[in-house]
């Protein structure tokens, strides 16, 4: 084959649009007064128990509704459905979710008017760190069953994240975690990450984590007023 | 990627072109988009036969951040975000761009283009609807 090159200088972020999908999103929700929440951690970490145990403790001073991520089922929407309206988003193997995922479960639930959207995402420290959801904060989770060495093998997603919670506290004594530890190597990569402490199960730590997200939710959203 | 791709190929379209023979990008180390899987993946889905034998470079970035407090630019290691002199935080200024650079594009022969598959040469379904 012979014929003329030309080069086209371009220089474009190739993931601008769906940044800037996200971000209307995320003004969007902000003007009709709800907080959107990424919760992301590895599979078993604790989102669902921590949502239950949030779900409960909100139950009679705010509005909320959880969209769960999954690659297959709806188990973790079936535990969270008698407390709180909750779609199940399916990814059909796909290891995180993406903004035309969400927006369907929003739809799903008609579009509801929340104090609190919670999104729990896929259970994967690596590939959902790369995706703007719309929210507005962004909370990771590690638990004490998976050691303390989790931040530094994930810098993205510590990186990314405004909050950590260390769950299972009940677990210390049994684990080799130290929780001053996972802190130190978090903060290395995130020094402004606020770190939390909970025992979902006996409620250890709730009250702080509500109280976090009451004030997250009236600091985050005045930006928007 | 297909956002990638199909951003290469409305380019091509944009400017008339046969086919694409290099497309440039910049990928940091925070940009969740790891250099060697990008190429393999490129290779996997470039096969059409306007991108078909594309060849992609990649730029990387290095991860770099500046401390307001000290007024200091410095290059992450190791991913400690924290200010060599202060400790305090740092604000990235590079490293998680995955940006198109250019893309070079060739306008073949007539017999070539006689050859190409006219549904795959054609422009008209290929506008940008990346997401």
């Amino acid at each position: 084959m012979t014929g003329t090159t030309k080069t086209i200088t371009i220089r474009r972020d190739v993931t601008a649009k769906s940044k800037a999908d996200a971000a209307v999103e995320r003004a969007r929700l902000a003007r009709r007064g709800t907080l959107v929440v990424n919760l992301l951690s590895s599979p078993g970490s604790g989102k669902t128990t921590l949502l239950e145990a949030t779900a409960r403790r909100f139950a009679s001073q705010h509005s909320m509704a959880v969209l769960v991520g999954d690659l297959e089922t709806d188990r973790d929407a079936r535990r969270l459905r008698p407390l709180v309206p909750t779609a199940q988003l399916t990814t059909g193997g796909a290891c995180h979710l993406e903004l035309p995922l969400v927006r369907r479960g929003l739809e799903a639930l008609g579009d509801p008017q929340v104090d609190f959207l919670f999104i729990e995402n896929v259970g994967n420290l690596v590939c959902p760190a790369s995706h703007d959801l719309g929210e507005h904060l962004r909370v990771v989770l590690v638990s004490t069953t998976e050691g303390d060495d989790k931040p530094g093998k994930y810098p993205k997603m510590f990186r990314t994240s405004h909050a950590m919670i260390v769950t299972k506290l009940d677990l210390l004594p049994h684990v080799p975690f130290s929780v001053a530890a996972v802190t130190e190597d978090a903060s290395r990569i995130q020094p402004d990450l606020d770190v939390m402490q909970v025992d979902a199960l006996d409620g250890t730590g709730i009250e702080e984590w509500c109280e976090y997200l009451n004030e997250e939710r009236a600091k985050r959203l005045a930006k928007y007023e | 990627m297909k956002t990638l791709l199909r951003q290469v190929d409305s380019i091509r379209c944009e400017h008339n072109a046969d086919r694409v023979t290099e497309v440039r990008v910049e990928v940091g180390p925070l940009s969740g988009v790891e250099p060697m899987l990008l190429s393999s993946a490129f290779a996997l889905l470039a096969s059409e036969q306007t991108v078909a034998g594309a060849r992609l470079v990649i730029d990387k970035v290095p991860l770099l951040a500046h401390c307001e407090a000290c007024d200091k630019e410095f290059e992450v290691n190791g991913f400690v975000f924290r200010c060599p002199t202060c400790r305090g935080n740092v604000k990235t200024i590079s490293g998680d761009e995955f940006h198109l650079l250019s893309v070079s594009l060739s306008e073949a022969n007539a017999e070539f283009r006689d050859s190409l598959d006219p549904s795959s040469h054609n422009c008209s379904d290929t506008h940008e609807t990346a997401s």
